[in-house]
This record gives structure tokens, C-alpha cells and sequence, in this order.
């Protein structure tokens, strides 16, 4: 498996080189296939660490300087480097099926190495350095559209990340001060005080928060998500497993058992996270801010359960950690696996209309096939339908905070109990989002403005493998957590999996006969239900046959798409219901054209609608005010002239002069 | 809510008894014209073409231009005195759901489209059925620019159910003809006595109609004149 | 019989020298004015400044060929007649009263006749397309609902164009004449016997109005007077009428807020008004006693079993309408949706109970008392909060005081005798305007006749008037608010269309 190891990192390492001394589109293509290659094998070795195989190792040896540094993957990692190859593999194969330029295919590839290295480094001077690095490559691909809004976004997205970077740094420093190594392992069994470890979660929850989307520190997912170029947005959805990792290794694993706090802080977090993930995304009209705004709501789900394996943490009760850990990690596999499915499927329908709004489109289920049943596939999984995968985790995820009860502080009991009420909420609108979202791409008529519409390419092998894989997710998912439950087993010290599987095909949370799901006979009776009411209907109607008539418009003849709901005006009435959080706000005002009269053949009205996103308004907007005027400030320093220079250099050798005295 | 509830018991079943069959009609205090429907000649009532569609009809109904006290009749059908959702006739608000079209008035132009709109997008098996005087025959709107004097000159009609307006016995009389329920106190199907051609039948509507809108006495005035001029 | 003309006589407010105006002689309660083209908007204005309401626009023929606007002022209608000899265009009203704008734009459809400057519309509204769709508004939300013409329930044809963001109605069209059968034209070449057969298929909800109104213009026309037995038994049949009215209306408006005994209970009460009109006159709808000249007959019901039904349907009435006004979550949903303000409805001379509940007190019984109400004291009901529920309870005022009246007509008619008809003349001619209260409003009638056969007639439904108000009826409410709002206009499309 070492061997499997090194070869996997070096086709991804080998990748960006050839991307970026390729001109023709052909070489571009064999460089995501290189990609693409190391991320199977990626799979096969993270698959053998997970289910407990020898651990592979890759020595980087001494070369960063900071102790010896190797890429390990244990069972966590391979849980995690399985993630990332299926999800990277998708995104590479859908590189080489069109591939973008030469720089976006450089950047991804990248960016997937260095997901892969974040993964299975064992040092955290190498885990700071991919870190950096991922930050450099989502900056550069987030900040590559042309007009002022996208920059403007990029700005955001790498302001944001380099911020989760500074964090890491100084929870890393601290943690060097008490250990004096770099090693993880060193860090794992280092005893820390208690307020230390506070401050340490607090500063590790700001850096990954910038990477999974957690309010306040989301912005960077939607801006980003909305002004990458074309598959940009799904690289970008890979860097999501780099940074549930970092908070599933150093949270859980490094940081041992915190404090009773810091999993009510997490629990309070993550359901404010889902709840306004999902509320901003049903105002959002550009297709992939609005999967930005979903994935910020998963990851709240996701942080709801990781919050309950903390406090089981805390209160020394392994089981109840396994049970939130279990959840949090499979919601984490499902919705990675089925956002990137997304992403994927959303690119092929911008190449194919030239759209980047929900509104001009319509009825492209018919010309669009793949793309139909991929984001048909990832919306049910993402809308928490049975018997796909989403739901198989939000079922553990309520399952987990239904064990609340055992929680030995009264805090904690009233919290996990809030949590899932506002879970309930939050799948709610989920559904309806998902819903407004599938619907009125794919389904009903298709709009005037639209043009033709062709499939961008005929081999998406990519999307059908992920696609297939996301379909059966929900039926594979006892096979599934005997993966998961042997890779968390260093973590938690006992195999999940034994007391989640009570019955080979039948789920359980880790409590053993607390509640039972069976989803992979969900997946074969559903399905049989719905053809033997077809073939009943068949047997009985088959010889009347059926007759079309179009559709009932209340007996008007008008054409139907001219009449059809609007996307915006079918999230409408929630918007209305909840103006309040968001801020609703319509006026009708008249456009230049109409007389006095008011009546006559042609006055216009407009109907302006605005919400207010108060992360955005509240917080970044003065944050990047205030960072504006600095930088005015500091700009006065750069007058460009050579005396003003002199006297910096001469000022600095001054105070390092009179610091060698100082700190000898 | 109590209050609703106690005023209905302390007021008792007003509900019209409905006749079995072979009783004779019902003797309705409402209206002293006649309260015949008419099979058109050639029509085959629902119960014959679909067996299961005796007991529960749904009817739609569409006013292509009426003067509005059909309508009145038709909405007369559903309140507690006569009640029909005892027989099995359901009102419907989607004409894929029906059975049965009520269409009053002398088909307006405008309405044309929508008419055979609601027809089209109808499921077979189903029976139309033309409710009042303008929507029978020419009469007081003859065909021109404006109306086409009838139903039947757009589509063909099932039942007729002259009156003006038919009081709600008549029409519920149509309904039962286009059911192929029995009608208590008509014998056969109701096909007019003459056979089946459509002067006779303006012939026959011209009788009805005079006693049915209620003029006392003068069968040959203003009718007549409206023929003529 | 006495000719009951007068030379016009001028009266408080305005003088018609002001307006350039010549009188002409005219039956009583109506002033007619003789106006050159060019000065009839001038003269409109100075009716608009003398609060005048706006009534309608017309095509007459007598004397001549001419264009007759009609206003109501203070007790008279006022008809400007504009001879339309010689190619002078007069200068639209409607450009800047928008109680004239649909009139007009009859006028120009149907009759060719243009205002100068009017606005040029691209849409009929005199025939409308079933197919098209109007959009005004613009922006992501807004996409445009053509409701109609065939709608849920058993409701007449009419069309809205309701442009809506989702949840809120930023603009409504409204899409009359789905139902034009041309009745007007009917009445050519026939005599008043039959004309009032005509008249009563108008509007068939409210026949025994609409045949008043008839055979008042035509008795005013020739010069004869009903007697006043006729006019108490024309009191009744009206009085009958507006409450099945009004208590389909109020039945329906139980029925959008889902509250089902109570559209229950009120339709039993309207079944019991029709069966009793159907015992006192044979016809449900008690066609065919209204005639030129008074009424055919008696009823065929003893007088006082008739006094003894009204009790039990006003005992009735008043146990239903307390628990019906109790009803808090019904209530809930009428107050404060379709809001009218007075001056809206001022300007877009709006009658009816969809006036009164504005706060206004138009009522053509009280301004221009007709037949029997010249000697009865009406009480006018009205209410001032402008939203549904006014509209409501002001049915309800009328229901009972429609109640009293009956009551007190009736007893006359016990106490006395006296004829039921007047003859009118062989070869009749002339030409007047008849009004009456319909339940949905004043109604106006204009009628010529020559050698005893009806030349011309027009007719100015209320419900056309008022329907032109309901695209304003939506400030601030909400899609699901439609059909409490309608039904509380409580109009006829058939009598708009005509």
C-alpha cells in the first residue's frame, strides 16, 4: 500500500506540472487523466487505511525543518483520503471530458495535491504549509472571473481564508510553546491546561469555519462558489474535505476532551449556521451561490452531530462520541460526495446555456439528460429524501441529538433538544429550496429567452460513476459505516460499527436497540412499491389508452411559459414569512414612459425587491471598510520615494540592533 | 361553532325527501313550470358508456354568456334543500376531474375557445349538458356576430334542459338523463315526443318556454313577436 | 293623460349659461342641456367641480343623432347632449375622470366614436382575447395569473390579469365583456310588452330591477304615470330581489373564508326568498309582472301569510347574522382587506353598496326617489371603514331595512285597492330616463321610442361602473385575499357586459 501511496502522490504532484506546460486542450486532457488516476488510487489506499489495513507512510523527511515530517494515513485519513479521491476523481474526470485553460486546470490539480497532503501529513509545519497553499489556489481560482462583482468575491473568499490562516498559525504556536515539536503524535498526547485548550479550539474553529462555511465566517463559500470560473466551484467543493478533516483531527483528535462549552458553543453554532444557510440560499438566484448557501447549511447539520461527539467527548462516554461522530462523518461523506455530483452537473448546464441564473431557464430535462439525473440525484440526497444517503445521515444526525438526555449537564439537555427543532426547521427548507432549485432548471417549459441548448460533451464518466455512487449511498450505507466505524476507531477507541450494525443490513445509532433504520431495504421496497402500482395501472388501464390535452389555464389559450411561476415568486411567501431574519423589503416603483392617465397601453412598473444578509451587511461590510481605510493609510507610507526607503531600512536596523542586546 | 350546530339541530332536516324509483315526481313547492329535461337524439347517458359511473359524477360547469340566474339555479343544487352530493353529483373546480359540463348562455365569441377548451381537456367518458334557454337554441340571442345561439351550433350537446331559467328540479333532472339515472315522474330516457329534429324541438321549447319563465295567460305575446321581428 | 314635461329650469349651483349650455325640456328629475362638442369638456369639468358623479356616455338618437353624457347632481340627472352632426371631436373626460375612461372606450370600440386625446389602447376592452396576457410590471419575482374566464365554482365569466411577486399583488387587470351579447340592440323594432322581456334577461339576478327601470323610462318616455298600487307591488318585487342579493353575497363570502354552516345557513335564507317569490309570483326570480305601464297582476299569495313569511325569514335572518358577525375567524379575514378610500371611490363614481360601504351615501332611491319610494322615508345605510367587512355589514343594514320596507309596503297593500296598469298609448313616442336602485347599485336606462316600438336603448349597469374600481382594490393585500375581495364588490358580470 506504500508503494500505492507514493504513486497516488506523485500522479498528483505530476499534474500541475503537465497542466501547465500544456497548450493544447489534448495534453490539458491527459493531465487531469494523471489526476484523475492518482485520485483512484488515492481511494484504493485511503479505503485499505480506513478498514484497518497497515498504514502507509510516505517520508518527506527533514527538508521543512521543523522535526521530520511524513505523509501517514491512518484510519481518520483514510476515511478522508477515500473522500477526497472520489470527489477529486469526479471533478478530474470531468477536467479531461472539457477542459478548461491552462491555468484553472493547473490550479485544480493543485489544489487536489495539496487537499491530499493536508490530509496525510503528520506534521503540522506541513499541514500549515498545504493549508497556505490551498488558500493561495482557492484565492486565485475564486478571484479569476472578469467583472468587478467576482473580484470583488475573490477578495472576500482569500480575506477570509488567509484570516482561518493567521488563526492556525497562532493555535499552532501555542501548541508548539506547550510541546515544543510539531509532530501531531506529540500533540495527541500532550496534556494541556484547560483554558488553553479553550482558546486553542476557539482559534482551530475559526480556520476550518472558513473552509466548511460556519457563520460568521461563511462568506467565502458563496462569493467563492458564484465567481469561480466553470469547474472551479467543484475543485473548490474538494478543499470542503481538507477542512472537516482539520476539525475532526484536531478538534477530536488532538485536542482530546475540551471543555463542556466548547460543544454548547458548537451545538448553538451549527444550528444557527443551518438555519441561516438555508434561509439566505431560497433569496439566492445565481445557481452556484445557492449551492454555496447549501453547503454552509450542511455544515452546520454536520457541526449539530460533531458537537455531540464532543460533549460525549467531555463527559468520558465513548458511545455517545461515537454516535455523533458516526453522524457528523457520514453527513460529511454525503454531502461532499453529492455537492461535487452538483457542481458537476451545474457546470455542464452553464456551458450549455450560457446562464448563470436560475431564472431564463427551464424544461432542460429533456436535452440535458446527464445533467438532469446528476443534480436529480444530488438534490434528493441534499433534501434529506428516503432512501438516498442524506437521509441515512440526517436520520443519525437526529438520532444522536435525540440522545441528549444522557448529557450530564441541564445546559446541554435543552440545547441538544433546541438544535434539533431548528434541524427540523432547516430540512423544511431545505426541501423547499432543493425543490424551487431541480424544478424550475430542469422541469416544466423551458423559457422564451432561452436559445438552443446542447449537451456540452457525450462521455460523462466522471458524473455517471459519482452519480451511481451517490444513488446507492443510501443503500451501501451499512458497508459504509463498517468503513467508517473501523477508520474511527483510533479516535474513539472502539469499533462503532459492531453496535451501530445490530443486523447486517439494519442501522442502529451506536446505541444499541435505541432506534432501528433500514435503508438498503428502504431502497429495493420503495422502488417496488412505485412498479407495482405502475404495473397495476398498466393491467388495468392498458387498453384505454391515454389521450394529452393541454394544460387547464383556467380556460385562457395563453402560451404556458409566459404564465409559469417564477423561481423567485415560488420562494416568495417563505421570504415573506421570514422578512423579518432577512430583511424583505418590495417596493413598486414606475419606470419612466406612462402618462398621467395610469392606464394606458404601455406604463411600466418595476417590483424591487432586496433582502439584507446581516453577516454580510453587519460584518464584512464594516470589516472591509475598516481594512480599506488602513490600507489607505499604509498606502501613504509607499510614496515610492528613494529617501522615505532609506529611512525605513535605516529605522529597522536601528530596533534589530537594539534588540540583539535585548534578547541575549 | 356550538352555536352553528345547535341552530342547525333546533331547525330540523329541511332536505327535500328524494323519490325512489317508480314514485312519482317530486312535488316541488319552488317553481309551478314544468321541470322536463331532454336526451338529444342519438345521446348515450354515462351509465351506459362507463359502468362504475352511477353513483358519483363530477360536474363542472362553464357560463359562455348566460344571465347570470342560471348560474343562480345550478348553485341552488348544492345548498340544504336540495342537496344533491346525497345522489353522487360532486361539484369540481378542475375540468380534468368531470364527468358531466354544464354550459349556459348562447355561446359568446370570447368564449368559444375557452368552451372547447374545457371540452378537450375533459376524460372520457362524458356528457354535456346545455342548461336554460340561450344555451338550447336561438331565442332571444340568435346567432350573429356576437353569439353563436346556442350550444349546439359549436358543439354537440347531450341533454337539454330548457327554462329560463330551468328551476333547479329541471336541472337536476338533465344531470340524472346524462347519468342515466331515472328520472322519477319522466318515462323512457325523456327523448321529446316528435323525433328528433331541431325545429320540432324549438317547436316544443317554444311551450315551455312560455310557461316556464312564468308570463300567465298570453302564450302567443312577445314570444312570438321576438320570433318574428 | 297629463304630459308630465317641463321646460328646464335652472337650478342650485350652476348656471347653465355658464356653461354654455341650452336648455332643453326634459320629464322631471332629469335636466337636459344642449352643449357644443367642443365646450363638453369644459362643462365636464364644471359638473366635476360641482360634485357631480359621472353616469355614463351614450349614443342617442333623439332628436337627432347625439352624444349624451349623463351626470347625477344633487337630486337630477344632468344629460349634456352634443349633437353629433359635423365632424367636431369633442375632447376626452376620460383622459382626467376616471369614471368615464370605460364608457368611452365603449363608445370608440363599438360606436367609432373618438375622443381627442384619449389613449390609444392596444387591447379591445370590448372583446377581449381569452389567449393574451397582460404584463405591466416588471422584475424577478413577477410573473402575471390569468384567472378566468372559466374559474373554480359555479361563478359567472370574467377575466383578471393578476400580476404577482408570490405572495403580494402589485397590479390586477381587470378583463370584462367575456359576455357580450349585444342586448342592447335586442330591443330594436320590438314593443314595450316585449321590451321588458328583454330588459328582465339583462342581468337575470336582478330581473324585477332592470325591468323597473325599463318600464319607468318607457312610462316617462310616453308620459304616463304607474299607479300606485303598480308601484308598491314593483316595491316588493324589488325589495325581494336586493335581499336574495345580498344574501347570496354574504353566503359566498362565508364560503371564501371557509365557513361552511354559515354559507349554509344564508343559502337556506336565500332559497326561502326565492321560493317565496316563487309562490308570489310563479317565477323564482318574479319575471314577468313588471310591465310597462304598472304590474300585470296580484301575487298569487295571501297578504298576510306573506307578512307572516317575512317574519319567519327576518327572525331567521337576525339569529344567523349575530352568530355570523360572531365568528371571529371569519371576521378576522375581512377586516382591513380591499380597502377603498372615500375619494377613490368618488372619483371612479362608484354606487352600490360598494359605495356606501366607503362611507358615501349614493343611493338612487334617496337622491332621486322613484315609484313608491317618493312616498316611503328610506334609511340610507353606510358604513366608514372601506374594507370587505364594511361592504358586508352594509348588506346586512339593507337586508333588514329592505325588511321594513316590505313590511310597510305590504301593509298598504292590505289596506287598499286601487288599479294595477295604466294603458299606455298606441303609437308612443318620446325619449327618457329611467333609474332604479338595483341591488348592485343605480341603474340607469335610457329609452327612445318611436310609433310605439323602442328606437334605442341604453344601459349603464352598475356593475360596469363599479368594476372599473377593482383594480385599485388591492393596496395592500395579499393573492389569497382575491376571493374575499371580489365577492365583497358583489357585482354581476352579465349586467356589465351586458
Amino acid at each position: 500500500m506504500t508503494l500505492t501511496y507514493q504513486i497516488a502522490m506523485g500522479a498528483l504532484a505530476l499534474a500541475p506540472a503537465l497542466a501547465l506546460i500544456a497548450r493544447a486542450p489534448a495534453l490539458r486532457r491527459i493531465a487531469a487523466l494523471c489526476s484523475a488516476v492518482g485520485c483512484v488510487l488515492l481511494v484504493i489506499v485511503g479505503l485499505d487505511a480506513a478498514l484497518g489495513g497497515a498504514e502507509p507512510v510516505v517520508n518527506l523527511g527533514g527538508w521543512l525543518g521543523f522535526g521530520h515530517s511524513a505523509l501517514h494515513a491512518d484510519g481518520l485519513a483514510g476515511i478522508f483520503l477515500a473522500l477526497t479521491g472520489l470527489t477529486g476523481g469526479a471533478v478530474a474526470f470531468a477536467y479531461a471530458e472539457l477542459p478548461p485553460g491552462r491555468w484553472l486546470t493547473a490550479l485544480g490539480a493543485t489544489l487536489l495535491l495539496f487537499v491530499a497532503v493536508a490530509i496525510g501529513s503528520d506534521n503540522a509545519f506541513l499541514f500549515l504549509l498545504a493549508w497556505e497553499t490551498i488558500t493561495v489556489c482557492v484565492y486565485l481560482i475564486a478571484s479569476a472571473g472578469r467583472s468587478a462583482q467576482d473580484l470583488l468575491a475573490g477578495y472576500l473568499t482569500g480575506g477570509l481564508a488567509k484570516i482561518g490562516g493567521a488563526a492556525l498559525l497562532a493555535a499552532f504556536a501555542l501548541l508548539y510553546a506547550h510541546t515544543h515539536s510539531f509532530s501531531l503524535a506529540v500533540w495527541t498526547h500532550a496534556t494541556l491546561p484547560a483554558g488553553t485548550r479553550g482558546v486553542v479550539f476557539a482559534l482551530f474553529l475559526a480556520c476550518f469555519a472558513t473552509k466548511v462555511g460556519v457563520i460568521p465566517l461563511q462568506g467565502g463559500l458563496p462569493a467563492g462558489y458564484g465567481s469561480a470560473p466553470r469547474l472551479g466551484a467543484a475543485s473548490l467543493s474538494v478543499a470542503l474535505c481538507a477542512g472537516f478533516y482539520g476539525l475532526w483531527r484536531f478538534e477530536f483528535g488532538v485536542l482530546g476532551p475540551l471543555p463542556t462549552w466548547c460543544g454548547d458553543a458548537l451545538l448553538v453554532l451549527g444550528a444557527i449556521t443551518a438555519l441561516l444557510g438555508i434561509a439566505y440560499a431560497l433569496t439566492q438566484d445565481n445557481l452556484r451561490r445557492f449551492l454555496g448557501y447549501s453547503t454552509v447549511e450542511h455544515a452546520g447539520v454536520a457541526l449539530v452531530g460533531f458537537a455531540v461527539a464532543l460533549l460525549g467527548h467531555a463527559a468520558h462516554m465513548p458511545t455517545l462520541a461515537a454516535a455523533g461522530l458516526l453522524a457528523a462523518t457520514l453527513h460529511v461523506c454525503a454531502h461532499n460526495l453529492s455537492k461535487t455530483l452538483a457542481l458537476i452537473g451545474i457546470d455542464r448546464v452553464e456551458q450549455a446555456t450560457h446562464e448563470r441564473t436560475i431564472d431564463p431557464l427551464g424544461g432542460l430535462s429533456r436535452v440535458l439528460p446527464a445533467s438532469a439525473v446528476a443534480l436529480g440525484v444530488s438534490s434528493l440526497t441534499l433534501a434529506a429524501i428516503p432512501p438516498l444517503g442524506g437521509f441515512v445521515s440526517e436520520w443519525f444526525t437526529f438520532e444522536a441529538l435525540l440522545q441528549g438526555f444522557r448529557m450530564p449537564t441541564l445546559l446541554s439537555r435543552l440545547l441538544c433538544a433546541l438544535a434539533a427543532a431548528g434541524l427540523a426547521l432547516t430540512a423544511g427548507l431545505g426541501l423547499l429550496a432543493f425543490a424551487k432549485y431541480y424544478g424550475f432548471i430542469f422541469l416544466g417549459r423551458a423559457r422564451e429567452r432561452l436559445g438552443a441548448v446542447a449537451e456540452p460533451s457525450r462521455w460523462p464518466a466522471g458524473t455517471v460513476v459519482l452519480g451511481a455512487i451517490v444513488l446507492f449511498l443510501g443503500a451501501a450505507a451499512p458497508w459504509e459505516i463498517h468503513v467508517l466505524g473501523s477508520g474511527l476507531e483510533g479516535m474513539l477507541g472502539f469499533d462503532a460499527a459492531s453496535s451501530a450494525l445490530s443486523h447486517p443490513l439494519v442501522l442502529g445509532p451506536v446505541f444499541k436497540e435505541f432506534a432501528v433504520l433500514a435503508p438498503t431495504w428502504l431502497a429495493i421496497v420503495l422502488p417496488a412499491y412505485a412498479l407495482i402500482a405502475f404495473a397495476i395501472a398498466l393491467a388495468a388501464n392498458g387498453r384505454r389508452g391515454v389521450r394529452r390535452a393541454p394544460v387547464w389555464i383556467t380556460g385562457s389559450g395563453a402560451e404556458l411559459s409566459a404564465v409559469q411561476y417564477r423561481p423567485s415568486a415560488y420562494s416568495n411567501p417563505m421570504r415573506v414569512i421570514l422578512r423579518g431574519p432577512l430583511g424583505y423589503r418590495t417596493r413598486l416603483v414606475r419606470i419612466a414612459g406612462e402618462n398621467a392617465a395610469g392606464e394606458s397601453a404601455a406604463p411600466q412598473f418595476k417590483l424591487e425587491t432586496s433582502v439584507v444578509l446581516a453577516v454580510d451587511r453587519f460584518m464584512y461590510a464594516p470589516a472591509a471598510a475598516l481594512a480599506l481605510k488602513i490600507a489607505g493609510y499604509l498606502r501613504a507610507s509607499q510614496s515610492g520615494r528613494l529617501s522615505a526607503y532609506l529611512l525605513y531600512m535605516l529605522v529597522a536596523l536601528i530596533v534589530a540592533l537594539s534588540l540583539v542586546p535585548i534578547l541575549s | 361553532m356550538l352555536e352553528w350546530i345547535q341552530r342547525g339541530l333546533s331547525q330540523g332536516r329541511i332536505t327535500t325527501r328524494y323519490p325512489r324509483a317508480g314514485q312519482a315526481a317530486l312535488a316541488d313547492i319552488a317553481t309551478t313550470g314544468p321541470t322536463r329535461a331532454f336526451l338529444a337524439p342519438g345521446a348515450r347517458p354515462l351509465a351506459t358508456r362507463a359502468g362504475g359511473l352511477r353513483r358519483s359524477i363530477h360536474v363542472r360547469h362553464i357560463d359562455c354568456g348566460s344571465d347570470g340566474s342560471e348560474e343562480w339555479e345550478i348553485q341552488a343544487l348544492w345548498n340544504p334543500f336540495y342537496d344533491i352530493q346525497r345522489l353522487g353529483f360532486f361539484l369540481t373546480n378542475a375540468p380534468r376531474h368531470a364527468d358531466v359540463l354544464l354550459v349556459t348562455g348562447p355561446v359568446t365569441a370570447p368564449m368559444r375557445g375557452p368552451l372547447q377548451r374545457t371540452w378537450t381537456v375533459m376524460p372520457e367518458p362524458k356528457a354535456l349538458i346545455a342548461v336554460g334557454d340561450e344555451a338550447c337554441s336561438e331565442g332571444l340571442c340568435r346567432a350573429d356576430a356576437l353569439t353563436a345561439g346556442g350550444v349546439e351550433a359549436v358543439m354537440a350537446v347531450d341533454v337539454y334542459v330548457p327554462g329560463s331559467p330551468p328551476p333547479p328540479i329541471a336541472i337536476l333532472n338533465g344531470l340524472l338523463l346524462a347519468a342515466g339515472l331515472p328520472v322519477p315522474g319522466q318515462d323512457g330516457d325523456g327523448t321529446a315526443g316528435t323525433a328528433g329534429d331541431s325545429s320540432a324541438r324549438k317547436a316544443s321549447y317554444g311551450s315551455t318556454r312560455t310557461a316556464s319563465d312564468g308570463s300567465r295567460g298570453e302564450a302567443g305575446d312577445g314570444v312570438e313577436g321576438q320570433e318574428a321581428a | 293623460m297629463s304630459v308630465v314635461q317641463q321646460p328646464a329650469r335652472a337650478t342650485t349651483g350652476y348656471p347653465p349659461e355658464r356653461l354654455g349650455a341650452i336648455p332643453e325640456p326634459a320629464p322631471a328629475g332629469e335636466v337636459r342641456l344642449r352643449v357644443g362638442a367642443l365646450a363638453l369638456a369644459s362643462s365636464a369639468r364644471a359638473m366635476h367641480e360641482a360634485g357631480a358623479r359621472f353616469v355614463t356616455v351614450f349614443l342617442a338618437d333623439t332628436p337627432e343623432r347625439s352624444l349624451i353624457a349623463a351626470f347625477a347632481l344633487r337630486g337630477e340627472l344632468i344629460l349634456l347632449r352634443v349633437p353629433a352632426s359635423g365632424d367636431a371631436v369633442c375632447e376626452s373626460i376620460g383622459a382626467w375622470w376616471p369614471a368615464a375612461r370605460w364608457a368611452e372606450r365603449e363608445l370608440a370600440e363599438l360606436h367609432g366614436i373618438q375622443f381627442s386625446g384619449e389613449d390609444r389602447y392596444a387591447a379591445r376592452l370590448t372583446a377581449p382575447d381569452p389567449d393574451s396576457v397582460e404584463r405591466q410590471v416588471s422584475g424577478l419575482d413577477v410573473f402575471s395569473i390569468p384567472y378566468g374566464p372559466v374559474r373554480s365554482g359555479i361563478f359567472e365569466a370574467i377575466q383578471f390579469h393578476i400580476e404577482t411577486g408570490g405572495e403580494d399583488v402589485p397590479r390586477i387587470h381587470t378583463r370584462p365583456f367575456f359576455k357580450r351579447r349585444g342586448m342592447e340592440d335586442r330591443f330594436v323594432g320590438l314593443g314595450p310588452e316585449a321590451g321588458v322581456r328583454v330588459a328582465e334577461r339583462v342581468a337575470g339576478i336582478a330581473s324585477c330591477a332592470y325591468a323597473a327601470c325599463f318600464a319607468q323610462a318607457v312610462e316617462r318616455a310616453v308620459g304616463v304615470q304607474a299607479p300606485r298600487r303598480a308601484e308598491r307591488w314593483r316595491a316588493v318585487y324589488c325589495e325581494l330581489e336586493r335581499m336574495a342579493c345580498h344574501l347570496d353575497v354574504i353566503a359566498k363570502q362565508a364560503e371564501t373564508t371557509a365557513l361552511y354552516v354559515g354559507q349554509a345557513r344564508f343559502q337556506i335564507l336565500k332559497e326561502q326568498v326565492m321560493r317565496l317569490r316563487s309562490r308570489l309570483t310563479g317565477s323564482r326570480f318574479a319575471r314577468g309582472m313588471i310591465v310597462a305601464g304598472g304590474v300585470r297582476g296580484e301575487g298569487t299569495m295571501d297578504l298576510d301569510e306573506l307578512l307572516a313569511a317575512l317574519d319567519r325569514i327576518e327572525r331567521d335572518l337576525r339569529r344567523d347574522r349575530r352568530m355570523f358577525l360572531g365568528t371571529a375567524s371569519m371576521t378576522d379575514r375581512l377586516i382591513g382587506s380591499g380597502r377603498l378610500p372615500r375619494a377613490l371611490v368618488e372619483e371612479y363614481g362608484a354606487v352600490g353598496p360598494l359605495a356606501r360601504g366607503s362611507g358615501l351615501s349614493t343611493d338612487a332611491r334617496h337622491e332621486r326617489p322613484y315609484g313608491n319610494y317618493t312616498r316611503l322615508g328610506l334609511r340610507v345605510v353606510s358604513e366608514r371603514d372601506t374594507d370587505a367587512m364594511a361592504r358586508v355589514r352594509v348588506r346586512f343594514g339593507e337586508l333588514s331595512e329592505s325588511l321594513r320596507i316590505l313590511r310597510q309596503t305590504v301593509d298598504h297593500l292590505r289596506r287598499r285597492d286601487g288599479e294595477l296598469r295604466t294603458e299606455l298609448p298606441a303609437a308612443g313616442e318620446g325619449a327618457a330616463c329611467g333609474w332604479v336602485e338595483a341591488p348592485q347599485g343605480e341603474l340607469v336606462m335610457w329609452v327612445e321610442l318611436r310609433e310605439g316600438l323602442l328606437r334605442r336603448v341604453n344601459i349603464a349597469s352598475p356593475s360596469l361602473r363599479n368594476w372599473a374600481l377593482f383594480d385599485h382594490a388591492f393596496p395592500k393585500d395579499v393573492l389569497t385575499d382575491f376571493a374575499f375581495i371580489e365577492h365583497s364588490f358583489g357585482l354581476t358580470p352579465a349586467g356589465a357586459d351586458r
